[in-house]
């Protein structure tokens, strides 16, 4: 027997759970600015997440499913993405959504029960988030297809999770990208659990990467509380994709350090032990250590950038809760293009009965 | 009613030893809303399995189990993500006897939490029973309160052909009722009468009896007596019962969370025509959804028709 | 899953004592209601739930102190999304009824819809109105010839060579009644014919047709009773009659009338004569009491006196039969092989096949040929 086919996964990692330097830097990495920036940016969500919890805690805001602990992966691919690229998210990459001009606002007002979210001002032609499980995928797929026939140098990023994986969607999602060589480049955030399942309940592959074999194109494995590794090989695969080489499927391992959503009770069925464990390789730890090590950082400036996102998150928790409740219009608004004649008679119920108080 | 649904499971588990329950999240986290609590540990990771995330995967895999020896009970964790399980409902699910002669039956029982009004997040909130009661071969039901949830979905697992429950999201916490956990099954393909009264028929199903009850408790202030009738069954429709009823009232009001169009309603609206226009004194009214996008919560329940329609579309009929 | 930690209870307290808790694990609470008293500084103070859910933990004891933030109660809200709406407090009572509603026999006026529409929009009350439907449905035709319009597009489609000249005349009294008496036979009757002729060429004395007629019809339900009866669809019953109560056809300038000569088995034959005589003057005056019209159990029908062989009467509900006699004529009749001249009175007895079989029908038309035939 001949062998025909093998296959080897690649792990990528750059800064060690403290901080420590573990391969060469990449250029960016080097530019203590662009460091800093991807910092702030980090810290930015992590504050804004935990706000968003609160508000959820107090009824101001619906379910709300939590980013904490997957900053580095959420910025690190936001950092590496153009601004004529695409990104098809599914709920929970905030971090990314902020990098790309997405604001605090917006996501408050889709999280807090208002299409008006969606309608995001700055990256107007990414996708909106996608709470059907791996349909973003073939979405992602779908444009970059649009980019080829059109030309363009442009790539889209398609966002999934580890239980994402499991859906036909993304198989098909893949194998479509492959066989036409799209421009497109997933990313599997595998933070571990999907709701109560863990990934080796999931699948029997030891990668979640290695999926990308079976459809023929490259896969990598990234640490995914890494944000040097995450930038760089979502940058490297986004220049192939741009230079006609094809998808690439990335796998960032991180931890979902917060429970699925606000809703979720992740002590039903995990150890307090693992979440402790994976606390210690978080993300903002290690890059913060990197850059006191390089003398970039101290105590008064932690303090003043928590600070400067507090005030920035309240801006923007103000601005939400300041909107006023739609009216019932906007049920009937952008249906279609052109509202069909039987559905003015429904709009003007909707409005009869359109209830006067705001949320309920 | 999520407690009445785990002790359904469970008697019928502890006396069937075919029942296995199949999802996501229903094992060790006894399913999103806690309708399959502690099944796993009562009867362990075979009979109680956490599937991979993939609803194509449930349905599909339901069929293959089905057809060989095994009862699933597969939960579908909200309706908005039923869709990918379509193709194996509609196209093996629904048929399989059929195609076989009787060779190969699926008696399966797919769950799914159905309507809006929790304030959940997009694509949660879904009515689109439309869908599965236009498929022939599929029994499609949505129990109103726990003691239906419980004799229901009994009598769905114990039911040899697949069936669709339908379980009122909005419901699942909202009444507190005694049940009595003695493995009595309710019929299915039966309307439930939750009201008498003589002066007009209120025909509605799921989370929206709630809203219907409360009409009828304000229309008997005003002398309209309104008798209140649980669809429970949405197909086959127990149109008899519809029909008695509507030759006692002369008045029918059809109420559903779900759109409008080509809705539940619909079709009860045209088999009354059929079979007892004479006995109308007025048109059939519907009380429905809008025919738009199920919208983001802080719009929902402008969307969810409330006791005020139902009560003005009962007026309407005395209106002429 | 949520933890719900102590609030700033005001005023920048930093921390307050566990004083008493009002709920404990595994009960299910409602948003506000007051889960643990917790003594400040300033005051004790009831601490109200956040939001609805069941207790999974109390993070303290009676004694304890918290800092302001600190866990204070965990809730398992029961779902992954959303909120639930909060469990009643009271028991969810119902009284339910499984399928089963029955079809009550409403006496309520059914109407096609149409017609109950324009019967609204000409201000006309169906109750006043007799339906020329399927069990008194009232159609479209019957509300606009109630009002005098003409008829419904469809009728007016088939009448669209109407003629112009003529006289409308609207059935009224009588011949109302007849329309809706036929309409009734038509609806539910399932009539069936049996025709032969009595030869009456021994008779010795002519005429009184209609006594020997009448004798006829009591000797043949001497022998099938059955045609003397009640047909009741609903209980699938006939109520055999112990006495024939005969209504008799009499043709009047004012239409048809039908009035009833009560327990003719038990009158003698001047009894009869009389009794007919009375109901035919009574009929021609239009003077027949309302109770002499209704109540029949047996039909009799002599067109013959007008002219006509055979007939197909019709019987009329809930009696099952009807006898018509028809012209008495001279007819050539073969006897041992050779053609007379025999008077002939022609017999048609319709019966409501539903519960008379051919053979009852038959019988009793022999007996009544029988008799005939006597010479007295």
């Amino acid at each position: 027997m001949k062998m025909v086919a093998e296959f080897k996964i690649h792990h990528r990692q750059i800064l060690g759970p403290r901080g420590e330097t573990l391969a060469p830097l990449p250029s960016f990495a080097q530019d203590s600015a662009e460091v800093l920036r991807m910092y702030e940016a980090m810290t930015l969500v992590r504050v804004f997440d935990a706000k968003a919890v609160n508000l959820q805690r107090t009824g101001q805001l619906g379910t709300y499913p939590s980013c904490l602990g997957h900053e580095a992966a959420h910025v690190g691919v936001g950092a590496a993405m153009l601004p004529m690229d695409v990104l098809a998210p599914v709920y929970r990459e905030f971090g990314t959504q902020l990098w790309r001009g997405v604001t605090m606002t917006e996501i408050l007002t889709y999280w807090g029960g208002d299409e008006r979210g969606n309608d995001f001002a700055v990256p107007k032609a990414d996708f909106a988030w996608c709470v059907p499980i791996a349909t973003q995928t073939l979405h992602a797929a779908g444009a970059a297809m649009a980019f080829k026939i059109r030309k363009e140098p442009r790539c889209a990023l398609a966002y999934i999770g580890d239980g994402g994986t499991s859906e036909g969607a993304f198989y098909e999602a893949l194998n479509l990208a492959g066989s036409r060589r799209l421009p497109v480049v997933f990313v599997i955030v595998n933070n571990g659990w999907a709701i109560s399942v863990p990934v080796a309940e999931q699948t029997a592959a030891r990668t979640l990467a290695q999926k990308a074999v079976a459809a023929g194109i490259p896969g990598v494995q990234v640490d995914g509380n890494d944000v040097f590794a995450v930038r760089e090989v979502v940058s490297g695969a986004l220049e192939a994709a741009r230079r006609g080489q094809g998808p690439c499927l990335i796998e960032a391992l991180t931890y979902r350090l917060s429970d699925h959503t606000t809703a979720d009770d992740a002590s039903r069925y995990r150890s307090g032990q693992e979440v402790k464990h994976a606390w210690a390789l978080e993300p903002l730890l290690r890059i913060r250590e990197f850059l006191i090590r390089g003398a970039a950082w101290d105590a008064a400036k932690e303090h003043a950038l928590l600070e400067d996102c507090a005030q920035r998150v309240d801006a923007a928790v103000t601005e939400y809760l300041a909107a006023p409740k739609p009216s019932t219009d906007a049920m009937f608004d952008h249906l279609f293009a052109e509202l069909p004649a039987h559905l003015r008679e429904q709009r003007l119920i909707a409005r009869r009965y359109g209830s006067k108080s705001s949320g309920h | 009613m999520v407690e009445a649904i785990a002790l359904a499971h469970g008697w019928e588990m502890q006396h069937d030893a075919s029942v296995v329950v199949i999802g996501q999240d229903v094992g060790a986290n006894g399913g999103v809303f806690r309708a399959t609590a502690g099944l796993q540990q009562r009867f362990g990771k075979d009979r109680v399995q956490d599937t991979p995330l993939a609803e194509a995967t449930i349905a599909g895999m339901s069929v293959g189990m089905a057809t060989h020896g095994l009862r699933p009970v597969a939960e579908i964790q909200f309706m908005g993500f039923l869709y990918p399980a379509l193709d194996q409902i509609v196209n093996h699910m629904s048929r399989m006897r059929n195609r076989t002669r009787g060779r190969l039956t699926c008696p399966v029982v797919i769950r799914t939490p159905h309507g809006g009004g929790i304030h959940a997040p997009e694509h949660h909130s879904e009515s689109t029973e439309t869908l599965l009661c236009h498929i022939p071969g599929i029994r499609v039901v949505c129990p109103s309160s726990p003691a239906r949830a419980y004799g229901l979905l009994l009598a769905a697992i114990r039911d040899p052909d697949p069936v669709m429950f339908l379980e009122p999201v909005r419901l699942y916490r909202a009444m507190r009722q005694e049940v009595t956990d003695d493995g009595q099954a309710l019929p299915l393909d039966a309307c439930f009468i939750l009201r008498e009264g003589g002066d007009v028929t209120l025909v509605t199903w799921g989370a929206m009896t709630t809203e219907t009850l409360r009409a009828a408790a304000e229309l008997d202030a005003r002398g309209i007596g309104a008798e209140v009738i649980d669809l429970a069954t949405l197909s086959p429709i127990d149109i008899e019962t519809i029909l008695a009823s509507v030759a006692k009232t002369g008045r029918l009001v059809i109420v559903h969370e779900a759109a409008r169009n080509v809705g539940v309603g619909a079709e009860i609206a045209a088999l009354v025509a059929e079979h007892g226009l004479y006995d109308l004194q007025a048109p059939i009214q519907r009380v429905t959804g809008f025919d738009t996008i199920m919208p983001l919560f802080k719009l929902e329940h402008d969307y969810i028709p409330g006791v005020q329609r139902i009560i003005d579309a009962v007026e309407l009929t005395f209106a002429g | 899953m949520s933890t719900f930690r102590l609030p700033d209870l005001g005023e920048g307290l930093a921390e307050a004592e566990i004083v008493e808790w009002h709920v404990k694990v595994g009960d299910h609470v409602r948003v506000d209601q007051p889960m643990v008293s917790v003594e400040t500084a300033k005051a004790v103070v009831e601490v109200p739930a956040p939001f609805s859910g069941m207790v999974t933990a109390l993070c303290g004891a009676p004694g304890d102190i918290l800092p302001t933030g600190a866990p204070l109660i965990e809730f398992d809200s029961g779902t992954v999304v959303g909120t639930m709406p909060a469990t009643s407090e009271e028991e969810f009572v119902e009284t339910v009824k499984i399928g089963g509603a029955h079809r009550q026999e409403l006496q309520r006026t059914r109407a096609v819809p149409a017609a109950r529409a324009l019967a609204k929009r000409l201000g006309v009350d169906l109750a006043a109105l007799q339906g020329s439907g399927r069990e008194g449905l009232i159609t479209l035709d019957d509300v606009l010839l109630h009002n005098g319009a003409s008829c419904s597009p469809g009728a007016r489609a088939l009448a669209a060579a109407r003629p112009t000249d003529g006289t409308v005349e609207p059935l009224r009294g009588v011949r109302r009644a007849m329309a809706q008496s036929m309409s009734l036979s038509r609806d539910h009757v399932a009539g069936s014919t049996v025709c032969d002729d009595a030869d009456i060429h021994r008779w010795t004395q002519r005429g009184d047709y209609m006594l020997r007629l009448m004798r006829a019809m009591i000797c043949a339900w001497r022998v099938e009773p059955a045609l003397n009866a009640w047909y009741d669809s609903g209980t699938h019953s006939r109520l055999l009659v112990a006495h024939i109560d005969l209504a008799i056809a009499v043709d009047t300038p004012g239409g048809l009338i039908v009035p009833v000569v009560r327990n003719i088995e038990s009158k003698s034959p001047d009894e009869l004569r009389a009794a007919i005589l009375q109901q035919k003057e009574a009929a021609h005056k239009r003077s027949t009491p309302a109770e002499d019209l209704r109540d029949f159990t047996l039909m009799l029908s002599n067109f013959g006196t007008l002219a006509g062989r055979y007939g197909i009467p019709l019987v009329v509900p809930p009696a099952v039969a009807i006898l018509g006699a028809g012209k008495v004529r001279e007819d050539a009749v073969v006897v041992a092989g050779a053609v007379q001249a025999h008077r002939r009175m022609p017999l048609s007895l319709s019966f409501d096949h539903r519960c008379i079989t051919g053979g009852e029908a038959c019988r009793f038309l022999a007996c009544v040929i029988t008799d005939l035939e006597k010479p007295d």
